[in-house]
């Protein structure tokens, strides 16, 4: 740490696997960390392995599906989607995010006197 | 919504259950194609290939632990861990064989003696009879009085109301009955006489139960028509096999018992043993033969005679309820019809069970006060398996972190601690099973040979579950607290410096598990001595007759139907060979022995001013021939014996004991005085005074007794020995047999095995309290052993250090033994003050003795301390030879 990255805040990973996969379609568990490591122009430590922890939270709670299919470089892979119960999670999870952190940023915006 | 998705979870877990290995390979394969592409990529980036790799697997962070959260997200508990939690387990206690050793034969031992006492709570109340069918659909109907109470309010029915009860309750499918008390029957086999026993039934009796034959049939209602008896018989399986050696061609012959011959008609199905727990007929025959096999008019019509139990099997669709009430209607119908016998009477029901319902009671009070002993027995057990197992835990205060530093949960830790204890105690439950089989058969060899009881004791499935689910509590009762404790850890603390780390805390948990450890060996040690000294006192309770040189064997020539006159003529031929056996001094007769169950009781009152007392005192009746004093040894004290000339002309003329003259006449020569009998004209002089012995109970204070003559047919042979009596026991059946080979005599026994019966309760209770206490002691013993060793051992440093500073071995000494003594004192003081409570319950059970006995108390006091001295001994002379110099290198 130490070069300015922040760690994934808790529960936070699980939303943005949700919204990659929303937004790219079907990706094996490289494609979402390569993309979340894009979107995050390298300010978040992301420990990659996690990304699996919540893969199979996601999976088990039936937000997301997978199924084995063939990698760009023709390996086998196992390619996560979001199903419509991930869909509506991510709409609602999304809604309460922002709400979220509407409010703490306004309350870290508050002028002191 | 979020309901739901635990469900989801739930399922998507349940699933992964059955799919484990391919699951975990499958993730291994996607783990390690994520490091290969993220390794690709750094070489592409033109990184070397193994700086490649080692930034990918920093990237990818811990391998090991993800795959391992992975499996245990993916699904429960698996089966693969808790298998290596178990290996691991055994490991660390073979690692100790000998606290291992102690540990399991303490629990065993615990868990044993309640397994015991719980295969005769399941014999006795809990397994239906053999061989009958739907058993939860029978009842037990029995007759009440309503203004008694306790168990002899309650009374089995009499024949008339039975038929009433069998004729009109709708709610029973069919209700059956049998003689409860089942008498021996003379079996005249070709002219010699065997004692069988018979047993009376109802002709619905076998279809009721549901029980079938191997062979003929069952009895049928028009085979019991009181009417019309028919001499019928069924046959019990193991009698016909082992008696009459299967004899195929049985059906149809005839067996001659008590003189008259019946039909064999069936034999019942194999593991059909009778209808109630413990007694075993070899035959069974209708009830409307009741007058002629036992030669008692009156059964089958009189109102008061009360012999019958009955078991009714619920119609479809009735329950408990529904029958009760219309039984209490038809109570209530019998009582209006009959107001002089059955005024007051109402009838309940019970659960069929082995033993009849009104005595579950007795039974479950024995039993739920051994299980109370030997409970406490095993909470000793648990806390010396706790204690033991903390000790352990201290040791393993490294392990524990470093498991912890490694990434192990807490809960972890503690479900392995979990998992070894509760290893312990199943092992100690199948070593406690074995040890439950042996000891309850020897607690059978207790019953006295005179009771015609056999029970089975199987180890079923009642009986596993119970020591299982015992063992079970016993494992998580004492491993949760060492679990919880020994799993505290700061990891880097107790790597660092584990010498110290949390042991005051630890020790002052441990010294008060010995407290209660001490305290409730000191109520089992207190209850234990109480019952062994009254079992001594009861051994010394002198009866008033000579235990030693007697013989006695009862014989009932009026079975057979013999004449008042030939019943005579037999008695006196038998005494005339009896008393020219070699070593036999004398002989005399009596209708029942003193502390024998029978009872007979009269009401007397001075007959110099009969009548101005109406209210006669009530006196214990006994009914002897001439002889009976000097034979049985009882003390003459005063006049003198019945004469024989007496007897045949039928003299009114009795002996009385002391306490009956004492009350009649105090202060006066009892010697010549009247006596008048309640309900009898009749006045009778007193012509002697023996000494007052013990009549219905060892424990029984003076009773007023009087001895008569005129002894109906069926009487107790007594016989005076000048040496051992056993070796005339023999000799006597012999006798009887030559004298009229169609008698049998029963019950030939030593007076000393006839003792069994009254020193019954007393020796029962004195023998498992005994083996409670000394349990208790044993395993304190050990405890504390344990426990003081252990702590020597922890402060072999301190021990060093003040011998450095000067202090003298004997120092050393008094430091240990004031730590052991300490923890004894305070238990003592808390386990007397409950010894004292809890001995009030044991009261009605201890001869001679009151249960806050001071010397009881001394005896406790000094054998607890004396444990506790022996207990310290080894660890105090190991202390004492601490070397500083080693001990102070020693970390």
């Amino acid at each position: 740490m130490g070069e300015g990255k922040s760690e994934v805040m808790q529960g936070t990973l699980d939303l943005m696997v949700l919204k990659t996969l929303y937004a790219m379609g079907p990706l094996h568990g490289f494609g979402i960390a390569r993309r979340i490591e894009q979107l995050s122009q390298d300010v978040l430590q992301l420990n990659e392995g996690t990304v699996y922890t919540s893969l199979l939270r996601l999976q088990q709670q039936g937000s997301i599906a997978s199924a084995w299919g063939t990698s760009e470089n023709n390996r086998k892979a196992r390619f996560y989607s979001i199903t419509r119960l991930g869909k509506k999670q991510l709409e609602v999870e999304t809604e309460n995010w922002e709400r979220f952190a509407g409010v703490v940023g306004r309350v870290l915006r508050q002028e002191g006197q | 919504m979020r309901a739901m998705r635990g469900l989801q979870v739930f399922s998507a877990r349940m699933r992964a259950l059955f799919a484990q290995k391919r699951a975990n390979r499958e993730f291994d394969d996607e783990l390690q194609q994520h490091l290969q592409l993220l390794t690709d990529r750094f070489v592409s980036q033109g990184m070397s290939r193994k700086d490649a790799s080692d930034a990918a697997r920093r990237q990818f962070g811990n391998t090991a632990l993800l795959q391992q959260r992975q499996r245990e997200a993916r699904t429960f508990l698996t089966l693969s861990s808790l298998w290596r939690d178990l290996w691991f387990g055994a490991r660390m206690l073979r690692k100790h064989p000998g606290s291992t050793a102690g540990v399991i034969a303490a629990l065993a031992l615990g868990i044993g003696m309640n397994a015991c006492v719980f295969t005769f709570v399941n014999a006795l109340l809990l397994r239906p009879p053999a061989g009958f069918k739907a058993p939860n659909e029978l009842r037990e109907i029995w007759e009440h009085s309503r203004h008694a109470s306790g168990a002899g309010r309650f009374m089995p029915l009499s024949y008339p109301d039975y038929a009433f009860f069998r004729d009109h309750a709708r709610t029973f499918s069919g209700i059956l009955a049998y003689d409860g008390d089942p008498e021996g029957i003379i079996w005249n086999r070709s002219g010699h006489g065997q004692i069988l026993h018979g047993q009376l039934v109802s002709g619905n009796a076998f279809s009721v139960a549901g029980v079938g034959v191997s062979l003929g049939r069952a009895f049928t209602p028009a085979d019991d028509d009181v009417t019309q008896p028919k001499a019928l018989v069924i046959l019990q399986y193991n009698f016909w096999k082992q008696r009459l050696g299967s004899d195929p061609g049985i059906l149809g012959k005839s067996i001659m018992l008590n003189g008259t011959n019946y039909v064999i008609i069936g034999v019942a199905q194999p593991g059909f043993t009778g209808f109630e727990v413990a007694m075993e007929p070899d035959f069974w025959t209708p009830l409307s033969m009741s007058e002629k096999l036992v030669h008692d008019p009156g059964r089958l019509t009189g109102r008061t005679t009360n012999w019958l139990l009955a078991d009714g099997r619920l119609a479809a669709g009735q329950t408990t309820k529904t029958a009760q009430a219309e039984i209490s209607v038809l109570a209530r119908e019998l009582e209006l019809a009959h107001s002089d016998t059955n005024k007051d009477m109402g009838e309940t029901l019970f659960t069929f069970a082995p033993v009849p319902g009104p005595f579950r009671g007795y039974v479950t009070a024995f039993t739920g006060m051994l299980m109370a002993v030997f409970g406490l027995v095993l909470v000793i057990a648990c806390t010396n398996a706790a204690s033991l197992l903390m000790v352990k835990a201290t040791g393993r205060t490294r392990e524990m972190a470093i498991r912890s530093a490694l990434g192990a949960g807490r809960g972890r830790l503690i479900r392995q601690m979990t998992v070894e204890s509760l290893l312990l105690s199943f092992i100690a439950a199948c070593a406690a099973l074995l040890l439950a089989s042996l000891t309850s058969h020897l607690l059978l060899n207790l019953i006295p040979a005179s009771l015609p009881i056999s029970i089975e004791l199987p180890l079923d499935w009642r009986v596993l579950v119970f020591t299982f689910m015992v063992a079970l509590v016993t494992g998580v009762g004492f491993g949760v607290t060492p679990a919880l404790r020994g799993t505290r850890v700061d990891p880097v603390q107790a790597i660092k410096a584990e010498a110290f780390s949390g042991s005051y805390h630890k020790s002052r948990l441990r010294t008060v598990m010995m407290v209660v450890e001490v305290a409730v060996c000191v109520v089992l040690l207190f209850s234990a001595t109480l019952c062994v000294r009254s079992l001594l006192n009861a051994s010394s309770i002198d009866p008033g007759f000579n235990t030693q040189n007697v013989a006695v064997a009862t014989l009932d020539p009026g079975s057979l139907g013999y004449s008042d006159a030939k019943v005579d003529a037999f008695y006196q031929e038998l005494t005339a060979h009896i008393r020219t056996l070699p070593g036999v001094s004398s002989s005399s007769y009596v209708k029942h022995l003193p502390l024998d169950t029978s009872r007979e009781q009269t009401s007397v009152t001075d007959g110099s001013h009969a009548g101005a007392k109406p209210d006669g005192l009530a006196v214990d009746v006994f009914r002897v021939d001439p002889g009976y004093f000097k034979t049985m040894g009882v003390p003459l004290l005063g006049g003198r014996d019945f004469a024989q000339d007496e007897r045949d002309r039928k003299a009114n003329v009795i002996v009385v004991n002391a306490a009956l003259a004492l009350k009649l006449w105090p202060g006066q020569n009892p010697i010549g005085k009247l006596i008048a009998f309640g309900g009898e004209k009749e006045q009778a002089e007193v012509i002697g005074v023996v000494k007052t012995g013990k009549y219905r109970s060892l424990g029984e204070d003076p009773i007023p007794a009087l001895f008569r003559m005129e002894l109906p047919p069926r009487r107790v042979l007594v016989v005076h020995t000048l040496a051992a009596p056993g070796s005339v026991l023999d000799a006597i059946q012999r006798e009887v047999q030559i004298v009229d080979p169609n008698m049998v005599a029963t019950e030939v026994q030593t007076i000393g095995n006839f003792m069994s019966l009254p020193m019954f309760a007393a020796r029962t209770t004195g023998l498992l309290l005994g083996a409670s206490g000394l349990m208790a002691l044993v395993l304190t013993w050990i405890g504390l052993f344990g426990v003081i060793s252990f702590s020597v051992s922890e402060r072999t440093r301190e021990i060093g250090v003040r011998m450095a500073m000067g202090a003298g071995r004997m120092d050393v000494m008094k430091l240990i033994m004031r730590q052991g003594l300490f923890v004894t004192g305070i238990g003592l003081v808390i386990g007397l003050g409950a010894a004292l409570v809890s001995a009030r319950l044991l009261s009605s059970l201890l001869y001679g003795i009151r249960p806050d006995d001071l010397a009881t108390v001394v005896v406790v006091v000094a054998g607890m301390t004396a444990v506790t001295m022996l207990a310290c001994y080894i660890p105090t002379r190991r202390a004492m030879r601490v070397n500083p110099v080693i001990a102070l290198r020693y970390e």
